[in-house]
């Protein structure tokens, strides 16, 4: 997955840091919450060697996602907290074209309402997961009344965020053809990029920012 | 209904506060007797603990009449029917044994303490020491050996009685109404029915620590029935529903692959 001339940087080296650090922890964290949550995935505990080193994994794994989703909401809010009034309205009329046929969707920024829900979803969710999951982890420092209503968020938490990540990982790999690079070397396809995020695109044209793979890199971004 | 449910009745009427269940209870199941403090009351512990799996519980109270009356109650877990620690043990390490009565096998337990959180009785304790929980078991071991529990077996007084549900039932009514005023059954109408029962010779708002109207709290409720089948309804949902998007609607066309773009892109 070399990048090749012409591919346009959509995500820098920190910026995939942070990606690959929250998905991982969240993977890690869905599989190993899972495999407490129920008896029929108790099994999941096997390759750590039991359940109570599974309670370990998953609460030590907290402590790695805790600064994942602190650098996440740093590094996208701007781009994926905010939303395009009126074209994102529009997106979301006709979902953005991704579940029945609409001739020309409106076009998206950076990020696209989509992405845009599953971000403050992660970020509102991924909060309420580390509060309560901190509060269960020493339930005893806490009332009974407290401790339970976390029990609550925190399976609230799970039904919100897993369908949302399960969507992300296929749109981001099979769903989207070409939408993986952008995360693994930060390049993606010109094409790709106009289909994509076409008002991102314009922009960092106009502004003489955006870099591309094989030539001089804008003077604003020399490091 | 199980023909082998047992209840255990506890006659708050009769118990003399001996606390001859308490010793026996902590003999049978080895426990340490640890360090205490007086805070001036015989109730010692003051507090059920991982090391005290039943106490006596003493508490003065004046009634309606003036009268000052000393009140005992044998505090310990309740075995509920529908019981919150079974609902929320991720491990099986809480479990219901063939008489109705709930069981624990430590070994099993990750210390995860989600139990003691449910429990609407305040009764699983945590052992520090060996990063479990600990509770009775109502002697399961001399059950299964048709022995008496360790407290039943001691009390002289005939407080503590054992016997099958219907007959534990029908004694603790009929113990209840020859005591007449306020004496009532505590136990059989909520949380499934416990296989504890109390006859209490009070009114249950009067007692410390004793929940007038125990039930296994809401949230335990959504969390465990509500949420837990719905998040793998939306987990199968999405997971089935991207399958048929993907050979239904197809991958999004985002101008082919990427090599012929590149080219384009690099000539």
């Amino acid at each position: 997955m070399i990048p090749k001339k012409g591919m346009i940087k959509v995500s820098d080296t920190f910026e995939r840091i942070v990606h690959w650090c929250l998905a991982i922890s969240c993977i890690v964290l869905m599989l190993s919450g899972l495999g407490m949550m129920f008896h029929s995935f108790n099994f999941l505990a096997i390759p750590v060697g039991g359940l109570k080193n599974l309670k370990l994994v998953h609460n030590f794994t907290g402590l790695i996602f805790i600064p994942s989703l602190f650098f996440a909401i740093l590094v996208w809010w701007k781009e994926a907290a905010i939303f395009d009034v009126p074209d994102d309205i529009e997106w979301i009329k006709c979902a953005g074209g991704y579940l029945w046929h609409v001739e020309n969707p409106p076009e998206t920024g950076k990020y696209n309402p989509g992405q845009k829900a599953f971000f403050i979803a992660v970020a509102v969710f991924g909060i309420i997961m580390i509060i309560s999951g901190l509060i269960m982890w020493f339930p005893l420092e806490f009332s009974a009344s407290t401790v339970r209503v976390m029990f609550f968020l925190h399976a609230l938490g799970f039904f919100v965020i897993f369908p949302f990540f399960f969507i992300h990982l296929y749109l981001g790999t099979i769903g989207v053809p070409g939408s993986f690079p952008a995360i693994m070397t930060g390049y993606v396809t010109r094409a790709w990029c106009e289909k994509q995020c076409p008002k991102w695109l314009r922009e960092m044209e106009e502004n003489g920012t955006l870099e591309v793979f094989g030539e001089e890199k804008p003077a604003a971004e020399h490091h | 209904m199980n023909k082998n449910e047992l209840v255990k009745l506890i006659d708050t009427t009769k118990c003399t506060a001996c606390r001859g269940c308490q010793v026996a209870c902590k003999q049978w199941n080895e426990m340490p007797g640890l360090k205490t403090r007086n805070w001036g009351s015989y109730q010692n512990p003051p507090e059920l603990g991982w090391n005290t799996w039943t106490l006596v519980r003493f508490q003065e109270y004046v009634d309606s009449k003036g009268i000052l009356k000393w009140l005992f109650r044998k505090e310990g877990c309740m075995h509920c029917t529908d019981a919150a620690c079974v609902k929320v043990c991720p491990s099986n390490a809480l479990y219901r044994t063939e008489f109705g009565t709930i069981g624990l096998h430590a070994s099993l337990c990750i210390g995860c303490k989600e139990c003691i959180t449910a429990c609407p009785f305040d009764v699983p304790k945590y052992n520090p020491h060996t990063d479990t929980i600990l509770k009775c078991d109502l002697c399961y071991d001399r059950l299964k050996g048709g022995e008496l529990p360790a407290c039943v077996k001691s009390c002289p007084t005939g407080a503590l009685s054992i016997g099958k549900k219907e007959v534990m039932i029908e004694n603790a009514y009929t113990r209840a109404k020859e005591l007449g005023g306020d004496a009532n059954v505590y136990g059989d109408t909520f949380v499934g029915g416990t296989h504890v029962l109390y006859v209490l010779g009070e009114k249950p708002e009067v007692y410390e620590n004793l929940p007038a109207r125990p039930a296994v709290p809401l949230t335990i409720v959504a969390w465990k029935d509500w949420f837990k089948p719905l998040s793998l309804i939306a987990a199968g949902g999405v997971l089935i529903g991207s399958f048929f998007h993907y050979i239904t609607h197809g991958p999004k066309d985002t101008g082919g692959n990427s090599d012929q773009t590149c080219k384009g892109g690099g000539e």
